[in-house]
């Protein structure tokens, strides 16, 4: 048992390293503890504008939606490494050869899920936290503490991200059904019974009055969840012919507007036909919009700044993780015996990026309505746009046809957020003057158009590598 | 026109590794040429610096005329290229994906020229089938498709036919004999001495990145030599 556990974590590890060196991938979690270091040190100027307790809420719940990523990433994950590795050398198939069940095998890849990224995510950002401690004089049994809540919300993200994920190979409508009641029942919650149902996350309540019961409730949760999902899981061999009706040309003639109109067609098949299917953007996009929704309706009870507005430039960066899926499931390698340039391909998933940020629009002008918010909404517009573009093309230029692969890579990482947190920054300090102000942001587009073209040059210049 | 493909002090290097150093290499117009040597010794490698999927460390070659350098996509319009590693990308059926070639490759009649490729390589009841879960040889098949649906006149074809039953890989080699026959041009690299000896008007042997001979296969003939003891005992020499 503990022998495919360790290979497993030799299969991660050698996955990511083979790509960037071992020396590369190990900086990721000290840059993530850089990070976390900063971050805390400025909590106690932090704290002057949002109170403690909002930020304590917050941090909770951003591990929870570390978890709810990861677990949406395992379904896009096991994709991605069939595609690199063919279904062999997978361990996590190789059921099929070894007198070794499937259930014990997934299993193992959910343990080893946990491992990897509480060695990856969460102990650097408490040991972050734990070294800055000593500098803003908090006790430092707080770093403790968090090392346990923390772990405890990510694994309750993680392990509702399998459970729904299990619920969606079954049925989408069940799927819909469980996400309805569950906004249901907030709203019964919040509305009527006025609980704060975000308060009661266990591990956050434990966090305050450290009863062992929360911790017992935790992990209940999390095994409940986890054994339902490892339990149910359907396991989709691909022995089995896929045989498909003959759509691409019809979806092409569809997109004849775009110059690229075939690329696209294969993009939108791709992600309908690959595993999790368009269902997976559920879990990727509409799963952070939802929880920022939520957190900003907490965090803005106190800063004056205007809901619509911060609304649209988080989505603006959330939006360019759609960029990460339409990379995902080819190579370049695929089209380099073909007449095709490699910008030729980023562009193509540039149309068929601005196609799917549709939904961010939509859901933007539903917000607008929702809040009665519409004379914001063309300034919100135009941000998102341009936010959402901007981010795009940094993307791009750093990582090529490859984000899903060289965002982990530190340096890269550590330039991709320098390049977009000070605009962010600069963009949620101007909407505090006057929203309309952020009419100002469509001059992100000349910087972004600008970058593309760099992208273009640069990734045109570099020898396409074969992962 | 004579010479189809000229290579002029071609190397290409990884890191320390010389994978290709060609000195000097012509191969005209109407040659089965066929490129043997081991695992390992530059045959990937050449073609894909021949077709400008990858940038030589040095030298330059022209191919059908055009310089390597200046204008690989060009190249690639021109000619059909069947890879080493056979992967049609994504979720495409086999269909779609004779369909988004045509289509990259700006062609008319599209789904006619698809109709007579699954029919002349038999593989019609597969046409719905995600590339994917296609069989070795099917997959072959599609890319054999893939590489000739424009009527190129010089195509590169890397490590094929291995994966082909007996009657298709017939049909194939009499294709390929037909194709330079009426003025086509094939760059055949393999390990599979066989076939080479079967279907090849000239073979290049190279090892360790270069070529270490040059010629008609029917000078071997004459010689009553048999390729196989010949290229052991090159290869063994150098
Ligand atoms: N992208 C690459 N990076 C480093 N080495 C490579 C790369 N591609 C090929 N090689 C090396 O170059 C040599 C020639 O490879 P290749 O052309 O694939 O040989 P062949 O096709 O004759 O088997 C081999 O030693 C191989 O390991
Ligand atoms: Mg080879």
């Amino acid at each position: 048992m503990f022998e495919i556990f360790w290979n497993m974590m030799k299969e991660e590890w050698r996955i990511h390293s083979s790509i960037f060196g071992n020396f590369m991938f190990a900086l990721f979690p000290i840059v993530l503890l850089f990070f976390s270091f900063a971050g805390s040190l400025v909590i106690p100027i932090f704290i002057e504008i949002l109170p403690l307790k909002q930020v304590i809420l917050i941090a909770h719940y951003s591990f929870v939606l570390l978890g709810l990523s990861v677990g949406s990433f395992g379904l896009l994950g096991r994709e991605a490494m069939n595609r690199r590795f063919g279904h062999a050398s997978l361990i996590a198939y190789s059921s099929r050869n070894l007198p070794i069940s499937d259930k014990r095998i997934l299993l193992n890849f959910y343990v080893k899920d946990i491992v990897y990224y509480f060695l990856l995510w969460i102990l650097p950002f408490v040991f972050g936290f734990a070294i800055a401690s000593q500098i803003i004089s908090v006790d430092i049994s707080y770093a403790l503490l968090f090392l346990i809540t923390l772990t405890l919300s990510f694994l309750i993200g993680l392990s509702i991200s399998f459970f729904l994920s299990t619920v969606y190979v079954h049925s989408l409508k069940l799927l819909i059904a469980i996400i309805l009641s569950l906004i249901t029942l907030n709203t019964f919650f919040t509305i009527y019974l006025k609980i704060d149902i975000l308060a009661l996350l266990p591990p956050l309540v434990f966090f305050y009055n450290r009863s062992v019961f929360q911790v017992f409730l935790s992990l209940l949760i999390i095994f409940v969840l986890s054994g339902l999902s490892i339990l149910f899981m359907k396991v989709e061999y691909t022995e089995k012919k896929r045989r498909f009706k003959d759509r691409l040309e019809d979806l092409s003639n569809r997109f004849k507007f775009s110059n690229y109109s075939v690329f696209i067609a294969k993009d939108f098949l791709d992600l309908d036909r690959s595993e999790g299917g368009v269902g997976k953007i559920i879990f990727s996009f509409l799963f952070p919009i939802a929880i920022i929704w939520v957190m900003l309706y907490f965090f803005l009870k106190f800063v004056p700044v205007n809901y619509l507005i911060i609304f649209s430039i988080l989505l603006g960066v959330i939006s360019s993780s759609v960029y990460n899926w339409l990379t995902e499931f080819d190579l370049f390698t695929s089209y380099s015996f073909l007449p095709v340039k490699v910008s030729t391909v980023m562009k193509s998933k540039i149309h068929s990026y601005a196609m799917i940020n549709l939904v961010s629009i939509f859901i933007l002008f539903l917000l607008a309505i929702w809040r009665n918010e519409l004379n914001y909404f063309a300034p919100a517009l135009l941000t998102l746009i341009s936010i959402s573009f901007y981010t795009l093309s940094i993307t791009i230029y750093l990582t090529g046809l490859y984000p899903n692969v060289l965002l982990y890579n530190a340096k890269i990482f550590l330039i991709y957020v320098i390049s977009i947190s000070p605009i962010l920054l600069v963009m949620i300090f101007l909407s505090m003057l006057d929203p309309s102000i952020l009419f100002i942001s469509l001059t992100l587009l000349l910087p972004s158009f600008h970058i593309l073209r760099k992208s273009y040059e640069k990734w045109e210049e570099w020898e396409q590598p074969s992962f | 026109m004579e010479n189809i493909i000229e290579v002029r002090n071609l190397v290409k290097k990884f890191g320390d590794l010389t994978a290709v150093n060609i000195d000097s290499l012509k191969i005209r117009r109407g040659e089965l040429f066929g490129l043997l040597g081991p695992n390992g010794s530059g045959k990937t490698t050449t073609v894909k610096l021949l077709t400008g999927q990858i940038r030589p460390t040095k030298g330059d070659a022209k191919v059908l005329g055009i310089s390597i350098l200046k204008d690989p996509i060009k190249i690639r319009e021109l000619v059909g290229i069947i890879p080493e590693q056979e992967n049609p990308p994504s979720f495409l059926t086999a269909e779609e994906y004779l369909y988004f070639v045509a289509k990259i490759r700006k062609l008319d009649n599209i789904r006619k020229k698809c109709e007579e490729w699954f029919k002349f390589l038999e593989f019609e009841d597969q046409r719905d089938v995600l590339c994917k879960d296609l069989s070795r040889g099917t997959r072959q098949k599609l890319m054999f498709a893939q590489a000739f649906i424009h009527e190129p006149t010089l195509a590169f074809i890397d490590e094929p036919l291995i994966n082909l039953d007996p009657i298709i890989q017939r049909k194939v080699k009499d294709y390929l004999m037909e194709f330079v026959k009426k003025g086509g041009t094939i760059f055949f690299s393999t390990h599979v001495l066989e076939i080479a000896e079967e279907i090849c008007t000239t073979i290049g042997i190279i090892d360790k990145g270069k070529i270490i001979y040059k010629g008609p296969i029917k000078e071997l003939k004459k010689r009553r030599q048999h390729l196989e003891q010949f290229f052991i005992k090159l290869v063994k020499e150098s």
